[in-house]
């Protein structure tokens, strides 16, 4: 019997393509990030029973199925008029931290932080988690995956299954909480907030105890001044459950803030003919193109954007750890509320993250010691007749919004999605293109650091490019190809994952 | 030997659930034996009907020279079966506690008709991830992935296998795979039987 060779040359079409044109003179005139759409999602929507989507939304993306199981049974609890007994949400928030906790620990050990641990410049065989562990040591590896997993344990216990979980109901939670099992979750929740203390302190000496690194980070390639969208609490302090939307303007002056249901209201979506994707921005302002400003209807939706559209964190040590990251940044308190001006510095987006790591941590952790949490009343009748239904949540890459209509039965007629990973389109081409006209100059060869510095551009959006997460190899390969001004292929780097 | 085939891929969006599709058929196949080997069992060897099948559908890569005490290296004593739609991390994650992990999934390459199987090894997945970084934006590779986990001396398979199978369309939302693809699941049911030691229809 035979054995083949597999080429290497592989799911590159399509999938991760950044075009490049140079201009008459050799520098980069524009650039295009072009991610796979998936196609036909409400049409394979329509015609079921609305209680389904939790399930059916979480399996849309491999990476925060977490996140559209939250957002679909909010917009459940919306279509059904239906108000969750307080414990339920509660179990929800302390699902979701879990998740959390998770997914930005993993987002910074594995793709953000070997950038700073290991160096922009180091060799891409060694600029993973696998070279952080052998530059740092093997219990940092240790940590990451003892913390990944006591918390994949608290997502299943809570949520039904380990991956995509089933325990949104319309008005409920289908899982209340033991005694043994809050006590067991209490005992995560504490480990998970020495190891997200323990991640700020790495970051802060191996990072900023770097004056490259801060320079890196400081440095006008990876600036853009664009309004910041993020969920806030009654006090306007970030919450990724529950809340308004608020967005500030590039000096931090409150824009709007309203209801995730209005968002209709002040989201209008951009088309361009490259792409199938759509470019959403705020309504008011208006699209003016890929351009940064106050004139700008450009918005960004990621955890620096979430913390600079807020006031501060609702956890004291997470608190602390926002304030420090804005006086390093040099941020000034403005306005009544003495909040700090915004960030504007993108790649400051990983230690926006972090802080948000220690929220998550400490939320869950204010969750379980709650004494109505192992309240066993989880569910509310549904009553309503259903029409239409909105929710939201903050996925750890943007804000996540789902928009249901149905019939009188509860079948779904229509359905509307607007994904973390979206409302950063438009920023993440232009960060994208920003870093490509300032590495790549006439005559410049194509190479792999190079191609690194245009990664660390998009990096910090973790953008969601959800199919091409899981198929074999199970990486996304990178394509970059580099026109010149009468649109002839003059450099190409195809990179597998 | 604690086993586990899992079916990767989202199903719902046409031919990729095509792992899950198998692993599914693989259930159902189990559950109608009791999840045993009768001929294993008696010493024999009970997987030929299934390898002739999967060889005469064309499965790539089929273990060649099978002798019947490798095939006793075989015998499942447990055999889990999962279905999830994720990578990297969380799939090493997934493998933690088995000695041995059949994994099915959909393979999207301009070389590899819709339909057309591959059996790999996890050293023919390294080949074709030859760096062994990570591109992802979210997640370490497989390969990446486990050799942290024998890093952190988790406990993960020594065998790994790979059935990959060709793909027409992964990008349109559809729980139905396209003809080609589907009749590529009986193919692999029927070769993942045969690495679990039991013929298709004992």
């Amino acid at each position: 019997m035979k054995r083949i060779a597999i080429d290497p040359i592989t799911r590159l079409e399509g999938h991760g393509r950044i075009d490049i044109f140079l201009n008459d003179e050799g520098d980069v005139e524009n650039t295009y990030l072009l991610i796979p759409e998936l196609r036909g999602f409400e049409r394979f929507s329509v015609g079921r029973p609305a209680e389904e989507m939790p399930r059916i939304t979480n399996r849309i993306c491999g990476v925060c199925p977490e996140a559209h199981h939250m957002a679909s049974t909010k917009a459940l609890d919306a279509l059904f008029q239906v108000e969750p007994p307080s414990v339920t949400k509660k179990l929800r928030e302390l699902f979701y931290s879990a998740f959390y906790v998770t997914d930005h620990t993993t987002h910074f050990f594995a793709l953000g932080g070997p950038d700073f641990v290991l160096g922009p410049d180091a060799p891409a065989a060694q600029r993973n988690i696998l070279g952080v562990v052998h530059k740092v040591g093997v219990e940092i590896g240790r940590q990451v995956i003892d913390t990944r997993m006591r918390n994949h344990h608290v997502i299943k216990m809570l949520g039904g299954r380990g991956v995509h979980p089933v325990a949104g109901l319309p008005g409920g939670w289908s899982k209340s909480i033991t005694e043994e099992e809050r006590h067991e979750i209490e005992q995560i929740a504490r480990k998970n907030v020495d190891f997200a203390l323990f991640s700020l302190k790495l970051f802060e000496d191996l990072v900023l105890g770097n004056p490259q690194y801060v320079e890196l980070i400081l440095s006008d390639t990876y600036v853009h001044r664009t309004y910041s969208m993020g969920m806030v609490d009654e006090n306007n302090r970030v919450n990724f459950y529950d809340g308004l939307i608020r967005v500030v303007d590039l000096d931090g002056q409150e824009f709007v803030k309203y209801h995730p249901r209005d968002y209709g209201k002040h989201i209008a979506e951009h088309v361009e003919p490259w792409t199938y994707l759509k470019f959403p921005y705020l309504k008011q302002i208006g699209w003016k193109g890929f351009v940064d400003g106050k004139d700008s209807g450009v918005y960004c939706a990621t955890p620096l954007s979430r913390l600079n559209a807020a006031n501060g964190m609702a956890t004291p040590h997470a608190r602390e750890a926002y304030e420090k990251m804005y006086e390093t940044l040099g941020s000034k308190r403005i306005g009544p509320d003495e909040r700090y001006e915004p960030v504007h510095f993108r790649l400051a987006t990983h230690w926006a993250r972090l802080v948000e790591l220690l929220y998550a941590a400490e939320r869950m952790l204010e969750l379980t010691i709650d004494p109505e949490i192992t309240n066993p009343h989880v569910r509310a009748a549904v009553t309503a007749t259903p029409t239409e239904g909105v929710g939201c949540v903050e996925a750890p890459r943007g804000t996540l919004t789902h928009h249901y209509w149905t019939d009188e039965r509860g079948i779904l007629t229509q359905v509307n999605l607007i994904v973390g990973t979206t409302n950063n389109y438009a920023p993440i081409s232009m960060s994208i293109k920003k870093a490509a006209q300032t590495f790549i100059k006439k005559g410049s060869v194509i190479t792999e650091g190079l191609l690194n510095r245009i990664e660390m551009a998009f990096r910090p959006y973790d953008p969601c490019m959800s199919c091409a997460t899981h198929a074999l190899p199970g990486e996304m390969p990178l394509d970059v190809a580099i026109y010149d001004a009468q649109g002839r292929l003059v450099d190409r780097v195809q990179r597998q994952g | 030997m604690k086993t586990l085939v899992l079916g990767l891929g989202n199903p719902i969006l046409t031919d990729d659930g095509v792992g899950v599709r198998v692993a599914e058929a693989v259930r159902t196949a189990l559950a109608t034996r009791g999840n045993r080997s009768p001929k294993a069992e008696n010493g024999s060897v009970g997987n030929d009907q299934s390898i002739q099948l999967a060889e005469e559908a064309g499965v790539v890569g089929l273990p060649g020279g099978v002798s019947a005490f490798e095939l006793a290296a075989f015998r499942f004593s447990e055999v889990d079966i999962q279905e999830i739609s994720v990578g990297g991390l969380a799939l090493m994650e997934a493998m933690i506690g088995y000695e041995c992990v059949i994994l099915v999934d959909a393979f999207e390459h301009p070389d590899v008709p819709p339909g057309m199987v591959h059996r790999m090894t996890l050293d023919d997945l390294r080949r074709v991830s030859p760096t062994q970084h990570s591109a992802s934006p979210h997640d370490a590779s497989l390969v990446t992935a486990l050799e942290l986990g024998q890093r952190m001396g988790l406990p993960l398979p020594p065998r790994i296998t790979i059935y990959a199978i060709g793909v027409e369309n992964v990008t349109d939302f559809s729980e139905r795979l396209t003809p080609s693809v589907a009749a590529a699941v009986p193919v692999v049911t029927a070769a993942v039987l045969a690495e679990l030691g039991l013929d298709i229809e004992s």
